[in-house]
């Protein structure tokens, strides 16, 4: 597959990918070293949406942050929300009802089918395929709908709070929620798969393309379907159990051909797979509050080193909070996955062809903003 | 044996274990007097991992930070990020590593150093973990660490032009 | 040369120029440019729900060379900038700005005393016709934006106000 293109340097131009590019999903901008069609050497260049949060974070107390969480990874704006609350929580000894992780399950869940949804409709909408981007939002737009109901936002949630959530989830979220689970269980094979999964456009595109080993995961600290695509079973929601996941019984789909479809393939399963946590989360919904007594106006956690991890759609989300007994945040690292998955492209990137790279970057799922912070 | 402890072993080898004692004031006129504090100043020590999410807490100094990559990297821990936290008053910056294990659940080991504020350098450890080298980066771009014999330093974030390291305490644009 | 005396073009057509604005207003093409979470919801009003074609609005069109208005969809910052400029001064005349977001109205969230990196606003770096508050502004909003717009463009309003 690989040319051996470093033999013929002598010929090279580079070629300068964004900031503005329809398949950089927003401000990427990579400087790549061209030999005709093939990629000498790839660079990412980031920075062009950076937005200060670890330093807003400094600048206000811990509730003030929590808005700024949902416009990191505006895609999954709830499992930024739950990593927060959760490390806050974790400093401050806070308990939260277990409605109230029920329910964090419920919308977490619901958001990562939201979050792949779109980002299947922005992969094909790269490869040059329109009509999915149509279903894809048809679907996503009935889990805004359901958010919205609870939330009261379509995109930024800011529906955490330490020690629970804001709003309680009625019935009418309820039949909503598993009349939904219904209507995709029904759609993803005819729909979904028939129509994408087996189309041999799409599989000569992304099969073979793109292989990422177990071990540049591990060099590069890539997680998530990255990973789990790469034959690495880890998920956060296993491998260290927050909340209530281990509650439920889910499986971690991991495919090791290592290559695009793969991670394609896993991600389109991890579907499924939260459709399954979010029918036994309904089932299993216990009742009781869904905010914890007595949580303090002004929080001041004590000194000390917190770390916190969760799963959101793109991988292994940290948030280390470190505390000095003041009301704001002495420093907040936000470990996000995007960072270190892209970390890798320039290397995997070398020798491809360029038409590939680009669907090579899709199958790797960038939000910029997260990326950036 | 459990990863938490081949790890550990393999950092005492290269960080050996040690704390000091910092002894309470005397007690005043009917107190009771304070037993010692005993501070973890250097190597490895376990640490709750359901109250802090780290098993492990490894202190060490810059000189050491290349044969404690080493020696993570022998035992298949994956890099999660590296992190800078400013301490003006004890005039340091803190680079903070953490890492974790594909297979083995609820391990993160978290590797703390401290260098002078004046002249932060800590030796780069983009050559064990690839994925550092962004780390790197962004340690640099926002506090000002230089990482030494980094392949690639430059700022990744801030405009190439910036003259500032806007998350130390004391900038203020 | 006194330019006041000198009018846009020396031969004036009035109900030719009204033709082609009415033309312009019902097809604008906005330039997919998006930056941020706004971008997000720009892409719904593109989907198949709220469906910007009813508006003739739905060629979103990746080069600034084709295109006739900019969605500013999100929050620009110092190393941005330039970028930004450079787009919206290789677009054709006549072109228009929609800001959409705080972000693209005033930095919106970045607003704050310790900002060090987002530009406070897109009208900071070119003349910004329709401002639509929000964080994100809904679709409808932008689709109100746009609708906003026509009738900057042609002076009268052709949907009714809801
Ligand atoms: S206005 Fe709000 S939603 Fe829009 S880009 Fe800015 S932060 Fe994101």
């Amino acid at each position: 597959m690989t040319l051996p293109v470093h033999l013929r340097h002598d010929e090279t131009f580079v070629l300068n990918l964004g900031p503005q590019h329809p398949a950089t999903h927003g401000v990427l901008r990579v400087k790549l070293t061209m030999d005709g069609e093939y990629i000498v050497k790839a660079e990412p260049v980031l920075g062009y949406i950076h937005r200060m949060h670890e330093k807003l974070a400094e600048a206000g107390t811990y509730p003030q942050f929590m808005p700024n969480t949902a416009r990191m990874d505006y895609l999954h704006a709830l499992a930024f929300n739950h990593g927060y609350a959760l490390a806050v929580e974790k400093a401050a000894g806070i308990e939260v009802p277990e409605r109230a992780e029920y329910i964090r399950v419920i919308t977490v869940e619901l958001n990562r089918i939201a979050s792949h949804l779109l980002w299947w409709a922005a992969f094909l909408l790269d490869l040059g395929g329109f009509t999915p981007l149509l279903y894809a939002f048809d679907d996503r737009e009935q889990i805004i709908d359901l958010l919205e109901r609870v939330t009261g936002s379509r995109l930024t949630y800011c529906y955490m709070r330490f020690g629970g959530v804001y709003n309680d989830i009625d019935d009418e979220f309820i039949t909503g929620t598993r009349d939904f689970i219904t209507r995709l269980r029904s759609r993803m094979p005819r729909m979904y798969h028939d129509l994408v999964t087996h189309n041999i456009i799409l599989i000569k595109r992304i099969k073979d393309i793109g292989f990422i080993s177990e071990e540049q995961c591990r060099r590069y600290g890539a997680t998530g379907p990255v990973a789990r695509g790469s034959g690495i079973n880890y998920d956060v929601r296993k491998n260290e159990p927050y909340s209530v996941y281990q509650e439920f019984d889910f499986d971690v789909p991991v495919y090791s051909e290592c290559d695009s479809m793969a991670r394609y393939m896993v991600r389109m399963d991890e579907i499924e797979q939260s459709l399954r946590i979010i029918e036994q989360a309904l089932d299993k919904l216990p009742d009781g509050p869904v905010m914890a007594k007595k949580v303090p106006k002004i929080l001041k956690p004590g000194l000390g080193y917190h770390y916190s991890a969760v799963e959101t759609a793109r991988g292994s989300l940290g948030h280390m909070l470190v505390c000095n007994g003041d009301k704001n945040p002495y420093k907040l690292k936000l470990r996000s996955p995007t960072f270190s998955n892209l970390s890798l492209y320039g290397e995997v990137a070398e020798g491809m062809l360029l038409a590939d790279a680009l669907a090579f970057m899709g199958s790797l799922d960038l939000v910029i903003p997260e990326i950036d912070r | 044996m459990s990863v938490i402890e081949s790890v550990k072993a393999a950092i005492e080898k290269v960080v050996p274990f040690s704390e000091t004692v910092i002894p309470a004031d005397p007690a005043g006129e009917g107190e009771e007097q304070q037993p010692d504090q005993v501070v973890h100043s250097a190597g490895a020590k376990e640490v709750d991992f359901a109250k802090t999410g780290c098993s492990l807490d490894v202190l060490c100094t810059a000189e050491q930070i290349l044969d404690v990559a080493h020696a993570l990297d022998g035992e298949q821990l994956f890099i999660e990020s590296i992190a800078g936290v400013d301490w003006p008053k004890e005039d340091q910056i803190e680079v903070v590593y953490t890492f974790s294990h594909f297979q083995d659940s609820d391990v993160r080991v978290m590797v703390r150093l401290r260098v002078p504020r004046s002249e932060p350098k800590v030796p780069t450890i983009s050559k064990v973990f690839s994925g550092a080298d962004w780390h790197e980066r962004e340690t640099y771009d926002f506090y000002g660490v230089e990482f030494t014999d980094h392949p690639n330093l430059i700022r990744i974030l801030l405009p190439e032009d910036a003259d500032f390291y806007p998350l130390r305490k004391d900038y203020m644009p | 040369m006194e330019s006041e005396n000198v009018p846009s073009s020396i031969v004036q057509f009035a109900q030719l120029d009204k033709l082609l604005s009415l033309g312009r207003a019902n097809s604008l093409w906005p330039m997919t440019f998006g930056l941020a979470c706004c971008a997000i919801e720009m892409m719904c009003t593109g989907g198949s729900r709220y469906d910007i074609s009813r508006f003739g609005a739905e060629v979103f069109r990746p080069s600034p060379r084709q295109s006739d208005v900019m969605i500013v969809a999100g929050t620009i910052n110092k190393k941005l900038e330039l970028a930004v400029k450079t787009l919206y001064d290789q677009m054709p005349e006549p072109k228009w700005v929609i800001a959409m977001g705080n972000c693209a109205i005033s930095g919106g969230p970045f607003k704050v005393k310790e900002n060090y990196n987002v530009v406070e606003g897109a009208d900071k770096l070119f003349p910004v016709d329709v401002y639509i508050p929000g964080c994100p502004p809904r679709p409808e909003a932008l689709l109100e934006g746009i609708m906003t717009l026509e009738e900057k463009i042609t002076g009268t309003r052709r949907w009714p106000r809801v």
